[in-house]
């Protein structure tokens, strides 16, 4: 057993720490905020891409695909990095699509891909729910239809994240909608400058924006289909797993703000966090952390052992995420009435970000499965139960 | 990072299981719970031959120079087998307290003895109240010429009706300056003035009451230094917290086993309870804090391995096991439902294991409140 990181690690860490520091600017943590911490804007890119030439999006890639040959670990732990210091952190091609392309694709569809992911060139969003098929994902409508040398798609998505910053749609489609559940879909790589397809924004209730995707007798070259044909489902559930991989460190910062928050604050004389409610509070929620981050690292660790995160990405994912909520709910509670004033106002606390936080966090227990569907691939998968 | 035992890890922790689950059945343990029998002479040497005892122990005092991580592997196994008897007295609390306080004279008397299993000890620290704290120790040692004179009782002793030695955590001075005012001393339990009871427990394990009735012992028998006790003390309680959550380990690990072959084999409504939603959520939850208990359980063993280990370290570790270990056994009866309130159904064993385990070297409460005191709150 080892619980802690190799020297080289260490130091690429600590080199990653420094770049953030010196290279993001208001503007990039402004954009990062307004589109709820995906990739994609413009600040966002010009960062990403500097940061990309160290190698430090994929650095457990290969380095024919761009990467630096090390661990997942190190990975994980850049991603920790990202998180906390608010800058981009939900990589759809780097951390989602690009370990299933490299897992299922065609030699032509990794090399055509995997270097431009590496450098932050390119941004996927994930095309996967629809109007009808939110936890049930084998309810998909969106047809693709095989016309020789392409695909024909029609239908209709909705809640895709990063379709209005993103360049290309990772496709769920129904490509043999006679075969039984799971067996008929398709995944592809669809450019958002198809003609055909229609992105309208989906407002949410943290501010930042969601979309709808309206496909219109698109056309897709078939060598953007990933892997086989009706194959996809498997592939959707293994970018799953990755995307489920959850960095809990924007909310350990959040958290780390709270403590600060409790140390300064007086009531009747004595700072908060003398009161012993308090101090519980605060205490368990750092013991979860530090579970939090023995369940992530775990994935991690698998990963380098060449295996594929699977009821354990679960199990992260609604730990990390009910964690992230246990954090903001305490701090509005610890914040009291303070804690609902947006920033501008003078009586704001933690300079009226708490709110937001809290607002923001109710997804999380929801997107990549809901913590409810989670639990179900835990008992199926990691425990065999019987599912009848 | 790497979340995996080495092979040698391995192969200690078969032969644990081999052993422990032909001689350390669940009969073996309603014996020993309800009084019927003692812990047997001959397993205790099976264990001592195994090595066991040496783990911790140094080579140069006999032992094998194992590590905490080893030991760890070996009480996981004892906690899934809800092992009762002398050995985590003897080899944790008592070995860890020669190692932390003691003389190279003493180490050198007492640790091979342990490690050839011919030397049982135990620590006498708790008092009324069960104050974990130097605060709670009350227990007064009094210098009379070349003696000290111990007045006072103990409570919440492990099986000090079968120990050769009681180390004793006694009082000695008020706290100030260089004197933390606690002073350790070895006990030969055949002392006059030495009385141990056994206390009716709810899990029928061995906590006694010691009373010292002017028990005189001379001055070699201080472990350590004479008002530096309580440093080591407080660190062998710490560690102590760690090793009892490998036990918890054990013991959540050994209640899925108890639980999902009966959540998929049970039916009601024409199919298993297994496959209704309600129980796979328990069950989901149930394997989370399973292997959360493994994983901050064996870090924190990893840490005291490595010399890395921190005041916060044992306090986070224990804080979650306790209480995730108690909702492992919580949500495992709910599953069961009625079988799992039968006497004969083994998880009633494990339900008291989990309390009995969650109250020894503090409570969530009270770790929490040091990870509050470490975090600068």
């Amino acid at each position: 057993m080892d619980f802690d990181f190799s020297k080289e690690e260490r130091k690429i860490l600590d080199d990653v720490r420094r770049f953030i520091e010196s290279e993001s600017t208001p503007a990039l943590l402004e954009e990062t905020h307004r589109l709820g911490h995906i990739y994609g804007g413009p600040e966002g890119r010009t960062f990403i891409r500097k940061f990309a030439a160290n190698g430090w999006l994929t650095p457990n890639w290969p380095r024919e695909y761009g990467g630096l040959g090390l661990s997942a670990v190190l990975t994980a732990a850049i991603r920790s990095e990202m998180a906390r210091a608010s800058v981009p952190v939900v990589f759809v091609a780097a951390h989602m699509a690009g370990p299933t392309i490299m897992h299922f694709g065609s030699d032509g569809m990794k090399k055509e891909w995997l270097l431009p992911i590496s450098r932050g060139e390119v941004e996927f969003a994930l095309g996967y729910t629809e109007p009808q098929a939110g936890s049930d994902l084998s309810a998909l409508d969106i047809r693709a239809v095989d016309k020789g040398d392409y695909f024909l798609v029609n239908g209709q998505k909705s809640f895709n994240t990063a379709a209005h910053v993103a360049d290309y749609h990772w496709l769920a489609t129904l490509t043999d909608p006679e075969a039984k559940r799971y067996h008929g879909m398709s995944m592809m790589i669809v450019d958002f400058n198809s003609p055909g397809i229609d992105i309208r924004p989906m407002k949410t209730m943290a501010g930042w924006q969601t979309n709808e995707v309206f496909y219109n007798d698109v056309r897709v070259p078939k060598k953007n289909l990933v892997g086989d044909m009706n194959a996809g489902f498997l592939y959707l559930m293994t970018a799953l797993d990755f995307e489920r991989m959850y960095p809990l460190a924007a909310f350990e910062a959040v958290f780390d703000k709270i403590v600060t928050y409790a140390k300064e604050t007086e009531i009747n004389g004595e700072p908060l966090s003398k009161n012993p409610l308090v101090r519980q509070k605060l205490a368990q929620l750092k013991i979860e952390l530090e579970v939090d981050k023995l369940l992530y690292y775990r994935l991690a660790y698998m990963i380098d052992c060449g295996q594929t995160p699977n009821y354990q990405a679960s199990m992260q994912k609604v730990f990390a995420t009910e964690t992230a909520q246990k954090i903001t709910n305490t701090g509005m509670d610890i914040l009291g009435h303070c804690s609902q004033l947006k920033k501008g106002s003078t009586h704001a606390a933690m300079e009226g970000m708490m709110e937001w936080y809290y607002r923001t966090s109710v997804v999380e227990t929801i997107y990549a499965g809901t913590s409810e569907i989670q639990r179900n691939i835990i008992a199926l998968r990691g425990l065999k139960l019987p599912s009848k | 990072m790497k979340f995996d035992f080495n092979q040698g890890q391995n192969i200690l922790k078969e032969s644990a299981r081999k052993l422990l689950s032909n001689e350390c059945t669940t009969e073996f343990v309603r014996e020993i719970a309800d009084g019927t029998r003692e812990f047997p002479e001959e397993l205790w040497e099976k264990m001592a031959e195994l090595g066991w005892m040496t783990l911790l122990i140094p080579e140069e005092y006999g032992g094998s120079g194992f590590n905490f991580l080893d030991l760890s592997v070996i009480l996981y196994e004892m906690g899934y087998h809800c092992m009762p008897g002398p050995f985590f007295s003897t080899v944790v609390e008592g070995g860890l307290s020669v190692l932390e306080a003691g003389t190279p004279a003493q180490k050198t008397t007492i640790l091979p003895e342990i490690a050839e299993g011919k030397h049982k000890l135990t620590l006498a620290w708790l008092e009324t109240g069960g104050v974990y704290g130097r605060e709670g120790i009350a227990l007064s040692a009094v210098r009379e010429d070349d003696r000290f004179v111990l007045t006072g009782t103990k409570l919440f002793v492990q099986n000090a009706h079968s120990a050769d030695t009681i180390i004793c955590a006694a009082r000695t001075a008020d706290t100030s300056g260089t004197s933390d005012g606690i002073t350790l001393f070895l006990v030969d339990s055949k002392l006059k003035g030495l009385d141990v009871t056994r206390l009716p427990t709810m899990s029928g394990d061995r906590q006694c009451e010691v009373r010292f009735n002017r028990v005189e012992v001379p001055e070699t028998c201080i472990l350590g230094k004479l008002n530096q006790g309580w440093t080591a003390l407080d660190s062998v309680l710490r560690k102590s917290a760690v090793a009892t959550c490998a036990e918890m380990t054990g013991g959540a690990e050994k209640v899925m086993d108890i639980v999902i072959p009966y959540a998929k084999g049970r039916k009601q409504f024409g199919r298993p309870i297994g496959a209704f939603q309600s129980i796979q959520h328990h069950c989901a939850n149930m394997l989370t804090f399973a292997e959360t208990i493994k994983f901050m359980t064996f870090q924190a063993a990893w840490r005291i391995t490595e010399g890395v280990f921190s005041e916060m370290d044992a306090s986070i570790c224990k804080a979650w096991a306790s209480d995730a270990y108690r909702q492992v056994v919580a949500l495992g009866h709910q599953v069961v439902g009625g079988v799992g309130f039968m006497e004969e159904f083994d998880l009633q064993l494990y339900f008291k294991q989990a309390k009995c385990a969650q109250q020894r070297f503090g409570d969530g409460d009270f770790h929490r409140e040091r990870v509050a005191e470490a975090m600068g709150l």
